[in-house]
């Protein structure tokens, strides 16, 4: 498959969607259907490669690239992911300049609250994925503990994890 | 609010997006310690601002936010630097999982570390949540705190509400309830 049409349509797929996964369905029909030059086993290798590796659900597209059209297709896939990103420079610089205003400021501070309510939202489905066990439980109780209460570096709770998460795969 | 340097503003988000496992919710967590709390970048406000505009701006949430985070911070150089580092190395490590995931599948000591990761995650979302919420919940305030952000959370979860309309939502209430000392 031609790069730049590669390009083009994984970035339709990204640039139509609001979160990760949520373009799947148009690369789905873009390259699965109409172009059958992926496989739905290779769909479904790339989204478990970009939920496996660290990262935003989005990568699935480097591998989705990968499997069309090698090194130079994994770029474009690349290049589809991060070029919707750009697109909120102008809308904060718009934002930016009002931001003195009291209604938007009090709507600036309205969203952070709601942007907090989303958050925990999104950790329900994720506890309940990865909180299968007691030792998952306690790992996730201490980095929520050590992280509000300490000015730890988030490096050393993220290497913890994984080093307690490997001793309770060894010995539980 | 303080100018980080160029490297240290890349080497941060070289570091965290691309060891934080569990996407980019989690992910944007882990940054709201590290440009917030520890490190004063920036202020809560900021932060919820560029949250809350990458949740409208179409593709990758997260990287939308670094994008954000970044310029805020250094300009349009911070900004690319910012989307670069946090998404090349990430890049790199899936095209080789696509190949190594089957291996790894059946290597339990790397599942059992992965689990970890998953596990922490869980953690550094609630934090991140925690740190928003906190300045908040004092006399006067916590009401309207407590309204939004668990308003959000039930409209998100209960009647699944799109992320978007929720932020637009919260936004429109904001503009409209606001703090007293606003009025």
């Amino acid at each position: 498959m031609n790069l730049l049409l590669l390009y083009l349509l994984l970035l339709k797929a990204t640039a139509t969607s609001f979160s990760g996964l949520t373009s799947l369905p148009v690369v789905r029909h873009d390259l699965v259907v109409r172009h059958r030059v992926l496989t739905d086993r290779q769909l479904n290798a790339a989204v478990v490669a970009g939920q496996t590796g660290p990262g935003p659900y989005g990568l699935y597209v480097v591998s989705v690239g990968y499997f069309v059209a090698g090194a130079p297709g994994a770029f474009c896939g690349y290049l589809a992911m991060v070029t919707p990103a750009f697109l909120i420079l102008p809308m904060l610089r718009y934002l930016g300049a009002r931001a003195r205003h009291p209604g938007v400021r009090s709507a600036i501070q309205a969203t952070t609250l709601a942007a907090a309510g989303l958050i925990v939202a999104s950790a329900i489905p994720l506890a309940r994925d990865a909180l299968t066990s007691a030792a998952a439980a306690a790992i996730a109780i201490a980095s929520f503990v050590v992280l509000i209460a300490t000015r730890l570096d988030t490096l050393w709770v993220i290497a913890g994890s994984a080093a307690a998460g490997l001793v309770a795969g060894m010995f539980l | 609010m303080v100018r980080p340097p160029l490297r240290t503003l890349t080497a941060l988000f070289a570091r965290i997006p691309n060891l934080t496992f569990g996407g980019g919710d989690p992910t944007m967590a882990a940054l709201e310690r590290e440009l917030v709390t520890r490190r004063g970048w920036l202020a809560p406000e900021q932060y919820g601002l560029a949250f809350g505009l990458a949740r409208l701006t179409p593709g990758t949430n997260l990287l939308a936010f670094c994008a954000a985070a970044a310029w805020l911070l250094r300009g349009s150089v911070g900004a690319v630097l910012a989307v670069v580092a946090a998404s090349a190395p990430a890049a790199i490590i899936v095209v080789a999982l696509t190949y190594g995931y089957q291996v790894l599948k059946g290597n339990a000591l790397a599942m059992g570390a992965i689990a970890g990761l998953l596990a922490s995650a869980v953690g550094m979302m609630a934090a991140a949540a925690w740190h928003l919420v906190r300045p908040h919940l004092r006399r006067g305030e916590w009401l309207r705190a407590l309204v939004l952000a668990g308003g959000s959370v039930a409209l998100l979860l209960g009647v699944a509400m799109s992320p978007v309309a929720v932020l637009a939502l919260a936004a429109a209430a904001g503009f409209f309830w606001r703090r007293s000392e606003e009025e």
